[in-house]
């Protein structure tokens, strides 16, 4: 319909009035004065304005319009207009905090700089951690600044506001009749009564009148459920007690990884490497019988491979073994795997001599074989021994039966409103989750970033990062740490704990909440006088020791149920036809935590070295058999096999692992999450195959059927090289019994080369290595400082923890799969991990080395080629942390055309980058290949825009400004963390003392809570280092190349008969 | 004038006169392209251009886009470099050290083999300079006052010696040949007809007047530039040799490297020019001044030099296995069977058998069996240089980190690039410049010439105008 109104510009107009006619015809209302102006002639010349200025005026004018344009854009830099008081530009600040991802507790020391969290490391005031960190923890600084991270909460994928969230949540919440909640484990006493509190508010009560907890459901991404339960029925509580592993002369481990993600790893961690030390008085002596070669099956003294269905006969053998010993009543078992009766007798001789001294440990979910190891352990006496049944640890406590009947009710449509915090359990749990999830009305996930679950969500809150946030724990009973954000929440997110009391109506911060909840609940158990001192004290500890009312565990019918538990173990049927599947999780990536975080991915695998990906796992003579490519590297990818467990068939790569059981094959969980900008460089996804039992606990092996597939897969690996072929000026090891009983000499003797001098009969006297060196003695020998650097490769355990250390605070760059394939992995410090070619000694009887020497004078040559293979059955294994070396006579420094790389006068080998003009003349002549070259601008480059966080504004927050980042065509390394030395002698300066011991610390030393790693001043007679280089186990990697390193190392010992 | 021994075979053929070279030589210059230069300068400015193109990239990219890595910091670059500074040794052994024992045969080969050295060190040189990590900062490696803002050179590096070694090697083979060329521009210039051409080649001789004087001094400067630079064909290969031979790398940390460099250089040099010269003898129907002979001749120096590069890799086997040095022996035990054995037994059948081949007369003198030898020593001599720089470094002291290195297309593109390059080099001088130094040629007809040999006393005598009289 035409539009009929008309407007009008005033009464003129309407009237038609001819005034308004003639004025409208002229363009202009008024008229302008041109003819005046132009025509005047007289004001023209008045005028200053000729044709020349008009010309010089727009000369100017375009001129200056150019120049502004060309000016360069200005970045500012906002000052503080009040400085606040504790901020000084350059100086860092100490925060403790804690960790706690739902698998990992950590007390930790976050390092900031200018209100920015850079750096995390182990709190050392913590005695149950003493300064352990792992790499996981210490990478999780970098999750802060990811840019992928919620920005903002969301209802059904939109982003909304948090007060709309409210409003509409509030809502659907308050009509919800059947509310649930659904977290992993919660640590947090706050927490818990805060989640208590709305569940209290939102639910009806039970029967008694107080809060049901059952609309509460605790479920974890790596289940325990068998050990609790054990635990359940042997203790009658569902906890699982302190191991002491420091305590223990004889550690039997049957499958658990306890060095890596096994439980409490992070406190195991120390008190296994306080047993370590073979000048101690006594060494641990530790078994491990295991399917998959795990980091701790390759620290161990003694490994037996074994397939994960005879976990439960080795136990019940060593059961048995024990009680006839003990004169006690054995217990039903199927019959030994004949290779194996020699080492379990010789493991229950063991056990049998350290009574109250030992501890059996096992990774079986099954709660049967859980029950076995508790009576096993129970009669060996080490309970209340190196197992402390009052210490109860709290970090597992999911309960596989509950989210089963939590599942069964969504799927029955029951569940009208579902939160979940903390856990990703479509990811873990499978579609069957995610179908139940959608028949649930109102569902709320906390995930602070979009993961599988939080993807299936109605509603969205995001959970604001750790160092945003406000939080305590209580790990451990008796023990409570508190965590305190170390930044402003970087993007609109809030915390979970403020979400549920604002959804309460509860009034006040959850900082509030947690300091009246500590004034109630922690302040009285201990014997502190104050409460604001004791709070002051705590924050700044981080860490607190409160008494404990000894609820001591009791063991409670012990024998029947392991008679019991035997029996049923005994008659379970093993499909012998089917390759065994052992699920586990990986050091860098746990749960799947990593799997989104660059530098966990880029953490090369201890065991494998592979980076980026997770892949199946074989023996290599199996794989033979099958024409599978045994040798990975660059140009020789993997093949490509499809798994099958029960209906779930996955299509991963397959890699030889020397030690792995045959028959048996492993998978990484954790990998694959779909959700996310990584996803196409996370592998796939292995949680289909967690086979469930029937009350739903999940077991992590399966029986696995595998099919050739056509074509290859990349495998991007940071070490090719299996052996050390057989080279003994590499790694040093030796037995207990000849360090004890034999001399230096005997393990690592000092070298020599023979002399013109000659003696009375003739003949030449050999010299030490020293006396022959072509240059001038070092020139910071006992003069000012000399760093160095001890390397025990009896403590390392090769965890890694130490490279993302290394990695974070030297800005070492990521630089993604296909790049590492290449062989251009950045990192400054790496752990080379060596297979022996020969056998692992038959329990207690000879050493590797000899053999592999022997084998040299007889085959010559073709002694070579064997020794560039790993034994396939079951090698040795030694993790060597290399870094620089600083050579004080080193290869590098003279080769430099420009010399970009100096001697510091304080024993350093300095890099110096702008200088470089990078030929890499240095690294070729570097006998130890430690340093690394800026192949490409890995800060710009689009190679590397998904991969390097450093690309991105937020993820730059996270580099040190210490530490230069370099530039494309430049060389670096590690510089033993220079910019703590500059720091650290400032700090003695300025108070007027020389430095003293501890006082400088590396990011990889202080990462290293074992104390494998410990860096100090070589020419301070009184220091660590010093000590370590005086050791008799001390040498220097390649000495005979006389390059004079400050880095010395300690001979491997391990336990084990001459 | 003295005639020469009939014995000696004649170095010039058939019974060409002063003119008559003057013409053969001159030929492409005073005339249009041929149709198979045309082909060739298309054929060789493609891969030119190509690796200008590779090499434009991995500036603007940078040297990930070559295959080195972490373990293997230097493989095709360095390869090439040391290929091509070997091969730019033939010109000038040829010209500086067979002028100073008289070896009259130089004359026919001196000229393309001084600008084979030249070009081949134009593309040596570009090798240290792309390999850089930041070539922008380039200048650094040379010894600047600090003033400049540049910081003082660090003289106990190889490659700073390299620097001074290779730029002192080109500027006196470029003066050296230049000086050469005087004469040969002179004659050019007074043939000319064309004006531009006439200025050009003007310009170039230096205003030559070609009386006795100048001759005399062209002599006297050509015998002290020989002598000069008669010790720079040792001292360069010695020093790029240097470079590895300073190193700790067991492969590279090897006293025998500077004799073994430089016998392998003039090696692949004459094998270099035998290559070009084999075609430039026929395509510029040059035959009557390169003769059988002055292959053979060459054939005969690669013998020998083959076999002093035999005996060196023998000695370095021997010495691996007598030393008892662990990694040492491993290192050539790797070389020989490691997972570059081929390339090795690749460098061991082209250097050390094939040359022996040339014991036999009948194959010494045959062309084509000549040609195919040639490029067969330039593959061996190439993989000698991979042999050694990339299998010694790819699995040195410690096993964790030995790797593999596998070339990308810009390495190769940068490797066929410079030797398109050095083609379109080589054509440019083929069709500018004289390619025989035919007035020194002129100056041996007559003692080496065959017609001349051929002459009885008496008909030689009526040449000269000396003997003339004497007839009479």
């Amino acid at each position: 319909m035409a539009n009929t109104k008309k407007y009008w510009k005033g009464i003129e107009q309407l009237d038609d009035e001819s005034s308004f006619l003639d004025s409208n015809k002229n363009e202009f209302a008024e008229q302008l004065p041109i003819a005046d102006f132009l025509g005047d002639k007289e004001k023209l010349e008045d005028s200053s304005t000729s044709r020349r200025d008009f010309l010089k005026y727009l000369g100017f004018g375009v001129a200056a319009a150019s120049l502004a344009a060309c000016e360069t854009p200005v970045t500012k830099a906002i000052p503080y207009i009040n400085k606040p008081e504790e901020v000084t530009p350059g100086v860092a600040n100490h925060y403790a905090s804690t960790y706690f991802d739902g698998n990992d507790y950590c007390p930790v020391l976050i390092k900031t700089r200018e209100g920015r969290p850079i750096f995390i490391k182990g709190n050392k005031l913590s005695p149950l951690t003493k300064g352990e960190i792992s790499a996981r923890v210490n990478a999780s600084v970098m999750s802060l600044y990811d840019n992928n991270r919620l920005k903002s909460p969301m209802i059904n994928g939109e982003s909304k506001t948090w007060a709309a969230i409210d409003n509409r949540l509030g809502k659907a919440l308050k009509e919800a009749k059947n509310l649930k909640i659904l977290t992993g484990t919660v640590i947090s006493p706050s927490t818990k009564s805060i989640i208590n509190s709305f569940i209290g508010a939102s639910t009806s009560p039970n029967e008694d009148g107080n809060v049901n907890e059952n609309n509460i459901i605790q479920y974890d991404m790596i289940s325990y459920s068998g050990i609790l339960d054990a635990n359940k029925e042997s203790f009658n509580k569902r906890s699982i007690p302190t191991y002491n592993f420091q305590k223990a002369k004889v550690i039997v481990s049957i499958g658990a990884d306890f060095l890596s993600g096994w439980l409490d790893s992070i406190q195991y961690n120390v008190g296994y490497a306080e047993t370590r030390s073979p000048e101690k008085e006594w060494m641990s002596k530790h078994f491990q019988f295991e399917a998959n070669m795990s980091l701790t099956g390759t620290n161990a003294d003694v490994r037996i491979p074994v397939k994960p269905s005879d976990y439960g006969v080795i136990i019940a053998s060593l059961y048995n073994l024990v009680a006839t010993d003990l004169g006690l009543n054995k217990v039903k078992v199927s019959i030994l795997n004949k290779n194996y009766i020699k080492r379990v007798e010789e493991v229950a001789k063991h056990l049998l001599k350290n009574k109250e001294e030992s501890i059996v440990v096992c990774s079986s979910n099954d709660k049967d074989i859980q029950t076995m190891v508790n009576g096993l352990n129970e009669m060996l006496g080490n309970y209340n021994s190196t197992i402390d049944l009052d210490k109860i640890s709290n970090t597992k406590q999911g309960d596989d039966k509950e989210m089963m009947s939590l599942v069964n009710e969504m799927e029955s449509g029951n569940v009208d409103a579902l939160l979940i915090y903390g856990i990703d359990p479509v990811l873990s749990f499978g579609d069957r989750f995610k179908k139940a999830l959608s028949k649930v009305k109102t569902t709320v996930s906390f995930a602070s970033k979009m993961d599988e679950t939080a993807a299936e969500c109605n509603y969205v809150c995001p959970d604001s990062h750790f160092l945003e946030s406000w939080n305590d724990a209580n790990p451990v009973l008796g023990h409570y740490s508190l965590g305190q954000p170390t930044i402003s929440p970087l993007f609109d997110t809030r915390q979970v704990q403020e979400s549920l009391m604002k959804w309460t109506g509860t009034e006040g911060s959850y900082h509030d909440y947690i300091k009246a909840y500590w004034k109630e609940n922690v302040f009285p158990k201990t014997e502190a006088l104050l409460f604001i001192d004791f709070w002051n004290l705590s924050i700044h500890d981080g860490v607190v020791e409160t008494k404990i009312e000894k609820k001591a565990l009791n063991t409670i019918n012990l024998t029947e149920n392991v008679s019991k538990a035997a029996t049923k173990v005994a008659n379970i049927k093993v499909d012998s036809s089917a390759y065994e599947l052992t699920l586990y999780i990986k050091e860098g990536i746990g749960h799947g935590v990593g799997a989104d975080n660059p530098v966990l991915q880029e953490l090369p695998d201890p065991v494998s070295k592979i980076t980026w990906d997770n892949y199946v796992t074989m023996n290599p003579s199996e794989m033979k058999d099958k024409n599978y490519n045994t040798i990975f590297g660059q140009e020789s990818p993997a093949n490509l096999i499809a798994v099958t467990v029960g209906d779930k068939t996955i299509e991963l790569p397959v890699i030889a692992q020397p030690g792995q059981a045959k028959g048996t094959i492993g998978i990484a969980l954790g990998y694959g999450k779909a959700v996310g900008k990584m996803k196409e460089l996370t592998g796939k996804n292995a949680y289909p195959f967690v086979v469930r039992d029937k009350d739903g606990s999940p077991l992590y092996t399966a029986n696995a059927t595998i099919t050739d597939l056509e074509g290859s897969y990349p495998i991007a690996a940071a070490q090719t090289q299996q052996t050390v072929m057989g080279r003994g000026s590499i790694i040093k090891e030796t037995t207990i019994d000849v360090f004890k009983n034999g001399n230096r000499d005997d393990y690592n003797p000092v070298l020599t080369l023979l002399s013109s001098e000659t003696d009375e009969h003739g003949h030449q006297k050999p010299k030490p290595l020293a006396e022959f060196d072509l240059w001038g003695d070092q020139p910071v020998k006992n003069i000012g400082h000399r760093w160095g650097m001890s390397i025990d490769m009896n403590l390392c355990t090769g965890c890694g923890a130490c490279v993302t250390a290394c990695n974070i605070e030297n800005n070492v760059a990521v630089i993604g799969k296909d790049e590492v394939r290449r062989g251009r992995i950045m990192h400054w410090l790496r752990i080379d991990r060596y297979y022996s070619s020969e056998h692992q000694p038959l329990g207690d009887i000879g050493s590797t080395h000899e053999k592999t020497k022997e084998a040299l004078d007889v085959n010559g040559i073709s002694a070579y080629t064997a020794m560039e293979s790993a034994d396939t059955d079951n090698p040795s294994v030694v993790h060597q942390p290399m870094m620089c070396q600083h050579c004080n006579h080193a290869g590098c420094e003279t080769v430099c055309p420009v010399a970009a790389t100096t001697h510091s006068n304080e024993g350093l080998n300095m890099m110096t980058y702008n200088r470089c003009i990078g030929t890499r003349y240095c690294a070729n002549n570097c006998a130890y290949k430690v340093r690394r070259f800026n192949w490409y601008n890995y800060i710009a480059n689009s190679k590397f825009e998904d991969i390097n966080p450093s690309q991105d504004d937020i993820g730059r927050m996270v580099l040190n400004p210490d530490v230069v980042v370099r530039s494309r065509g430049v060389m670096e390394k590690c510089s033993f963390c220079i910019q703590g030395i500059q720091a650290a002698k400032l700090e003695a300066k300025n108070e007027g003392r020389p430095v003293r011991d501890g006082d400088v610390d590396c990011a990889c030393s202080t990462a290293c809570g074992s104390e494998a790693i410990i860096f100090g001043d070589l020419n301070d007679k009184g220091s660590d280092v010093r000590a370590g280089m005086e050791k008799d186990r001390a040498y220097r990697v390649i000495e005979e190349v006389g390059q004079d390193a400050n880095v010395y190392y300690q001979t491997k010992v391990r336990n084990l008969k001459a | 004038m003295h005639k020469e021994a009939a014995i000696r075979e004649p170095l010039i053929l058939g019974s060409p006169t002063y003119s008559d070279i003057s013409n053969d030589v001159l030929f492409a210059i005073e005339n249009k392209p041929t149709k198979l230069w045309k082909v060739l300068m298309v054929i060789a400015s493609i891969a030119a251009l190509w690796g200008i193109g590779c090499i434009t990239y991995l500036l603007g990219v940078g040297i990930g886009t070559w295959g080195l890595n972490n373990t293997v910091g230097w493989a095709w670059d360095i390869t090439n470099f040391v290929w091509w500074v070997g091969i730019g040794h033939a010109g000038t052994l040829i010209s500086a050290v067979l002028l100073l024992f008289r070896q009259k045969w130089r004359m026919a080969i001196n000229r393309p083999a001084e600008a084979m050295t030249i070009f081949a060190v134009f593309m040596a040189g570009l090798f240290p300079l792309i390999h850089m990590g930041r070539i922008w900062m380039a200048y650094w490696v040379l010894p600047l006052p600090n003033q400049f803002g540049s910081l003082w050179v660090n003289f106990n590096s190889p490659l700073l010696w390299d620097v001074f070694a290779i730029s002192t090697y080109l500027s006196v083979s470029l003066v050296f040949w230049y000086i050469g060329l005087i004469p040969d521009f002179g004659t050019i210039r007074d043939r000319a007809t064309r004006p531009v051409q006439k200025l050009m080649y003007g310009l170039l001789s230096f205003g030559w007047t070609g009386n006795a004087k100048a001759w005399q001094r062209f002599e006297e400067v050509s015998l002290v530039l020989a002598g000069l630079a008669t010790p720079l064909v040792f001292s360069v290969h010695s020093i790029v040799s240097m470079d590895f031979a300073t190193s700790v790398i067991p492969g590279w940390h090897t006293t025998i490297f500077p004799p073994y460099f430089v016998a392998g250089a003039v090696f692949s040099g004459f094998a270099m020019v035998q290559t070009l010269m084999l075609i430039v003898r026929k395509a510029m129907r040059l035959e009557h001044y390169v003769t059988i002979k002055h292959i053979e001749y060459m054939n005969i120096v690669i013998i020998v030099t083959g076999s002093i590069v035999g005996v060196a890799y023998l000695t370095e086997l021997f010495i691996a296995y007598y030393s008892g040095v662990e990694y040492e022996s491993y290192a050539f035990i790797n070389r020989l069977s490691g997972p570059y054995w081929w390339s090795y037994w690749a460098m061991m059948t082209c250097n050390v058998v094939s040359p022996h081949l040339f014991w036999s007369n009948k194959l010494r003198t045959n062309l084509a069996f000549t040609f195919v030898m040639s490029i067969i020593v330039n593959i061996g001599m190439w993989f000698e240089r991979f042999v050694i720089i990339v299998t010694s470094v790819h699995r040195d002291y410690l096993p964790s980190s030995w790797s593999m290195f596998y070339p990308t297309w810009v390495d190769i593109g940068v490797f066929v690039g410079t030797i398109g390059l050095f083609s379109v080099f080589y054509l440019l001088f083929l069709k500018y410049f004289p390619v025989l130094a035919f007035n020194e040629v002129k100056s041996i007809l007559k003692s080496s010439g065959e017609q001349y040999k051929n002459m009885t006393d008496e008909e030689f005598k009526t040449l000269h105008p000396v003997f003339k009289k004497d007839i009479k």
